[in-house]
């Protein structure tokens, strides 16, 4: 299979796939990290190790690192924590965010709309981007923000957002306000600096970088202090449950190796980037969604093909063996219109026509070669057997 | 040969896809979202065709039998053609005949182009149906079981259709096909046949066109309960509402008397049914519309053929007047209880010569 969706998961690094191995077959490693005993202190040493990686490939210091379970709970995490936090405390807490989120952030922002908290969207044009000055119009607006989300990038369109000069903007503007910015597609791609970017809150996931599933972390500034979803006294009582020291240690493998590969990993990725894009350009009737802007980082493109399912698309890649996505998927595991070019004011027809392509430094350019062959062909037979 | 198979998640579609992959063919599993079971109170036995268990199982046999399996959305569709309908038909005192909607205006129509999309040359279904005549003039056929036949439902699938459909079970039996599946061991072999509407997984149909009625701005009084009248007018008691009432029905009619009676007529604009005895049932001739044609048969044109008007009813023998797209069928001997809304199928012994839907009902 070639893999053109790893903004839906990425395959598991053979040197990450090697140390849960080995951790597996260790049976003094598979203690509880809470227990007092050698084997308990083992576990314990394993995620504490994992800690120190990811904090090392995020510039904090580990105990600023809240393990969770992936990307969702994180943002959970963090939104619904920093609000009901900041209610507690008797302050705003109001969450501003963008209505082209991952559904992690829109879910937790509805939630939080559904507690009275109250949910304010920026507005963002038609490719998706946000203005600086629409996001500080959005504050004086609405005084009763007391937290901001915004992505590093889009999951769909591949769009990268400047959080720096927005956490500045935001921050001259109203001191006082908590920003979140989930990073989960855009750590490893990216240099993610967190005491750089200046936010309060990050959200990472261990399988969007050659890692496992079941892992992810929430970055904090250390003053902070967040209402826990459930509590415990694991993760300095952040976030209750014990932990899996198993997907914890490949969490930090991954994440110590995104942060030395860094550079290697964006430039091979970025020449790949330019083909994709010139095979998709060439398809009579294509458009390109998102941010004409290619800033460095980026590794997915969103194309939507006039007149065209991206639903049969999708299925006639696979069955060339060519993995993509078509945004996203609903419950019943059908594939739906991308809701980001729904969220972004598109007709239905042509979110119902889009593709994400989202690639990797493990791709080869064989594997574009092999898009380029097929995919003229089947959108040009997808539309005759509508016609 | 690619060829995408239909999956329902039964054992019938099961074993459809399983037969073409010991054929060596290149099978694409397909399941279509057909309506949200999540709103609905499911009461009784869950899981009809297509609710999102069936969706689970279909994609369980798929990967039992190593072949891809994809869920297409066809909810809106469906919505539209086959449950509004339902509902609209009910509505004007009709007895609608949602599977054949279905076939008609849902699987072969928006399925077969996505399995041409797909590049593929047959869209196979678990239909018990044959096709015969194959490669010059493909007709369609009763199955072989008749205790099993679905033509009924599919004569308004289309010609075109039948050239690029095949339906392997066609010259199956059903034990056959659970003794395939046990064999196999496919999760679904015992299961049991569908019965009720997909759509109306509570069994009471009556509910689901209420909900639905009201969200279509339909005049809902059409609903309330009327009277049941003899064929003089005489008001003999009342009922729950027409589009709770069948031509032919007998049960749930709150009447005293020693004679059983039956509804004849459904009266939508008065919201009452005529009912009498079992002799006023006899149906002489029927008004057919929207005729399809599955052979070769003039605009105009009188036949000797048999014509069946509910599924698993007996053909009964007639002459066939056709006038472009409605048919005028006399019954050589009368029939019981037609129901406007229901198909005729037009029949010479397993060939399906064509169909529509029934208008009027003569006595």
């Amino acid at each position: 299979m070639i893999d053109l969706d790893h903004a839906a998961t990425t395959p598991l690094d053979p040197r990450v796939r090697e140390a849960m191995f080995e951790l597996l077959g260790d049976p003094e490693a598979q203690g509880n990290p809470s227990s007092v005993h050698r084997g308990g202190q083992r576990a314990r040493a394993l995620v504490e190790q994992a800690r120190r990686r990811v904090a090392a490939a995020l510039g904090v210091e580990p105990l600023d690192v809240t393990f969770t379970s992936g990307g969702t709970e994180s943002d959970a995490l963090a939104l619904l924590g920093a609000a009901r936090a900041l209610r507690a405390a008797g302050q705003p807490s109001a969450v501003l965010t963008s209505p082209i989120e991952h559904a992690a952030v829109l879910e937790s922002t509805a939630q939080l709309a559904a507690e009275g908290h109250g949910r304010v969207f920026v507005a963002v044009d038609d490719r998706g981007r946000i203005g600086q000055d629409d996001l500080l119009e959005a504050l004086d607006r609405h005084p009763e923000v007391g937290l901001v989300s915004l992505a590093a990038a889009n999951h769909e369109l591949g769009n990268h957002y400047p959080i720096p000069a927005f956490v500045a903007a935001l921050r001259a503007h109203r001191p006082d306000l908590l920003i979140h910015c989930d990073a989960v597609q855009a750590f490893g791609k990216r240099a993610v600096d967190f005491s750089t970017w200046g936010v309060d809150l990050l959200s990472v996931s261990s399988h969007k970088i050659h890692g496992p599933k079941g892992a992810g972390a929430l970055i904090q500034r250390k003053s902070l202090a967040l209402a826990p979803l459930w509590r415990g006294t694991q993760e300095r009582g952040r976030r209750g449950g014990t932990e899996n020291p198993l997907a914890l240690h490949g969490f930090g493998v991954a994440a110590e190796l995104a942060g030395e590969e860094l550079g290697e990993r964006a430039d091979r990725v970025a020449v790949l980037l330019v083909r994709l894009r010139s095979i998709l350009a060439a398809i009579d009737g294509a458009c390109i969604e998102g941010d004409p802007e290619y800033g460095s980082g980026r590794t997915t493109v969103m194309a939507s093909f006039a007149n065209c399912s991206g639903e049969l698309l999708a299925i006639n890649l696979d069955l060339e063996g060519i993995a993509v996505s078509t945004g996203a998927a609903c419950s019943a595991g059908t594939l739906e219109p991308s809701r980001v070019l729904l969220a972004l004011g598109h007709p239905r027809e042509r979110a119902a026509s889009a593709l994400r392509f989202s690639i990797g430094h493990d791709n080869h350019p064989d594997h574009l070669d092999r898009l380029a062959d097929v995919l003229p062909g089947l959108v040009e037979r997808v539309r005759s057997a509508f016609r | 040969m690619r060829v995408v198979c239909a999956m329902s998640g039964g054992v019938d579609s099961s074993i459809a896809a399983a037969l073409m992959v010991e054929a060596g063919h290149d099978v694409v599993g397909m399941t279509m979202a057909l309506y949200d079971a999540s709103g609905s109170q499911r009461k009784g036995r869950g899981g009809t065709c297509c609710s999102p268990a069936e969706i689970d199982l279909a994609r369980w046999v798929c990967e039992r039998l190593g072949i891809p399996h994809y869920t297409v959305d066809e909810r809106e569709r469906f919505q539209a053609e086959v449950i509004d309908d339902f509902v609209r038909e009910y509505a004007a005192g009709r007895t609608p005949n949602p599977c054949a909607r279905c076939n008609e205006h849902v699987k072969f129509g928006p399925l077969l182009a996505r399995a041409r999309a797909l590049g593929a040359e047959r869209l196979i279904t678990g239909h018990y149906a044959r096709i015969e005549g194959r490669p010059s003039v493909p007709e369609l056929w009763r199955a072989s079981d008749p205790s099993k036949d679905q033509s009924y439902f599919l004569f308004a699938m289309g010609r075109v259709a039948l050239e690029h459909v095949e339906f392997p079970l066609g010259t199956w039996t059903k034990d056959l096909v659970r003794a395939k599946a046990r064999a196999i061991g496919m999760p679904n072999a015992d299961a049991p046949d569908s019965q009720e509407l997909c759509f109306v997984p509570s069994g009471d149909h009556g509910d689901v066109i209420e909900a639905r009625a009201a969200a279509l701005g339909l005049d809902m009084t059409r609903f309330e309960p009327g009277e049941l009248v003899d064929p003089h007018g005489t008001v003999l008691g009342e009922h729950r509402g027409i589009h709770r009432l069948t031509v032919g029905q007998r049960r749930g009619l709150a009447i005293a008397g020693d004679k059983p009676k039956y509804v004849l007529k459904v009266l939508p604009e008065q919201r009452r049914a005529v009912v009498g005895d079992v002799e006023a049932l006899a149906i002489r001739e029927l008004v057919v519309e929207d005729f399809r044609r599955m052979v070769e048969l003039a605009d105009h044109e009188s036949i000797a053929a048999s014509v069946q008007v509910r599924h698993r009813g007996a053909p009964s023998a007639a002459e066939i007047e056709l006038d472009g797209s409605v048919a005028r069928v006399r019954f050589v001997e009368p029939v019981r209880a037609v129901a406007p809304g229901q198909a005729a199928v037009v029949y010479a012994g397993d060939r399906v010569l064509g169909g529509g839907w029934i208008r009027e009902a003569l006595g």
